[in-house]
């Protein structure tokens, strides 16, 4: 055996061995028995093939598990977050509109049936509150003219409400607002006791605007009733020449209609 | 081959050669946890590459590329400092050998060890693919680049260099 390893050892020093005869000689180095001239060479193939039996530690292999697994779950996470960030963000939007839809339909349904019942009734006590003769110190005229413009959007006004604007009309001390309830009263001028609110006011009043908005009110109702106090205005020299002009007007048009 | 290599396809194909590139590693660096160290950064950059390894015809000769250009960089960064890894030799022997001869290897084998690392970086390299690792003549192409008759005479080289530097050693040790 000995000289084919010398043969061999020469090849293999020549770098013509194969994989085959350097596995024999490592075989033979690390269990055959070695003659003393061959000794040398020993430590070498030894060490080759105990070299090849190294492996990283068993903590190696954990920590790589561990630097490799969080990457693994990377992609496929990553990709999830991904979908999930879409789906979120869809979601997100679904509800915004979907709230958003929900809001309008509600504020809508809201606002129509508000119109139509709980708001009236809340604009009546309001507008009672407002224009309540024990409040007019507390209240703005501002204030009392939007109350008095509420009326309008009340669909069937009551006799309480039709006496409240009366009583504006006669006794605000403000004239816009008084003006803004003749206005408004002219709505309601079907009424008989509106009608007849009016023409009694026509004696009271004294702001010419008033006085005119009044007998143009009432000659558009054609009130028959008027005439007289058409007449009483249209000789008193305390009133304003235009208003007497505009009661002989409305007393001819109302005479004429006959 | 699927696109995207998934942690499984992975590890099928690298964990196999994790071993190898240790060696590899350990015999440039000399240390443990050094070679460690390395072929876990070679493990995550060939993770992170992951797509692109389709591409290469053997991920092994790539990897152990890696692994050699690695523990090259790292040598050249903190200028080969010498440690003394025969301790780890020691813990590194094969459980199988008698005591007597673990020690006897032991030594002889931290020698070696050294005079490997102390030959020229090529023909460590081709010396440790082929005498170690068992490398085919083509795979070692493969991994170096190197024609088949050059890869013989460095081979030779090394091998003799080896066997040279030992004799000196032992001669240098013993006195004779």
């Amino acid at each position: 055996m000995a000289p084919d390893i010398e043969k061999l050892l020469e090849k293999y020093y020549d770098g013509e061995t194969s994989l085959e005869e350097e596995r024999a000689l490592k075989q033979f180095f690390q269990h055959g028995e070695v003659p003393e001239h061959l000794q040398s060479h020993a430590a070498q193939f030894g060490y080759f093939a105990n070299a090849r039996k190294e492996q990283p530690s068993l903590t190696f292999n954990h920590e790589l598990a561990l630097m490799l697994d969080p990457p693994k779950r990377g992609p496929v996470s990553r990709l999830g977050t991904w979908l999930l960030r879409i789906a979120a963000g869809l979601a997100l939007l679904l509800v915004g509109f979907g709230a958003g839809w929900l809001y309008q339909s509600k504020s809508e349904n809201r606002a129509v049936s508000a119109a139509f019942e709980g708001k009236e009734a809340g604009q009546v006590e309001e507008m009672k509150k407002v224009l309540a003769f024990e409040q007019m110190d507390n209240t703005s005229a501002s204030e009392r003219i939007q109350a008095v413009n509420h009326s309008y959007e009340i669909s069937d006004a009551d006799r309480d409400i039709t006496q409240l604007l009366i009583n504006t009309l006669n006794f605000d001390p403000n004239v816009n607002v008084r003006l803004a309830a003749c206005q408004a009263l002219t709505h309601f001028a079907d009424e008989t006791e509106v009608k007849e609110a009016l023409i009694q006011s026509l004696a009271i009043q004294t702001d010419p605007n008033i006085q005119i908005s009044l007998i143009e009110t009432l000659v558009a109702i054609k009130e028959k009733r008027a005439v007289d106090q058409f007449q009483q205005i249209a000789r008193n020299q305390e009133v304003l020449d235009v208003v007497r002009l505009k009661a002989t007007e409305g007393m001819n048009r109302l005479n004429a209609d006959v | 081959m699927p696109l995207n290599m998934d942690l499984q396809a992975f590890n099928q194909r690298i964990l196999p050669v994790q071993g190898r590139l240790f060696r590899l590693a350990q015999m440039f660096l000399r240390n443990r946890e050094e070679a460690e160290d390395a072929i876990q950064d070679v493990f995550l950059r060939l993770w992170t590459n992951r797509q692109q390894l389709e591409s290469y015809q053997s991920v092994e000769a790539l990897a152990v590329q890696m692994t050699k250009n690695l523990c090259l960089d790292r040598l050249k960064s903190h200028h080969k400092q010498k440690t003394s890894n025969e301790t780890d030799m020691v813990a590194m022997q094969a459980a199988d050998v008698s005591p007597y001869r673990q020690v006897e290897n032991s030594d002889s084998a931290g020698l070696m060890h050294r005079l490997i690392g102390e030959l020229p970086e090529q023909q460590k390299l081709v010396l440790h693919l082929r005498d170690v690792e068992e490398y085919t003549l083509e795979e070692i192409e493969e991994v170096t680049g190197l024609s088949n008759a050059n890869i013989r005479t460095i081979l030779s080289r090394a091998r003799q260099k080896l066997r040279e530097n030992y004799l000196k050693a032992e001669n240098y040790g013993t006195g004779y």
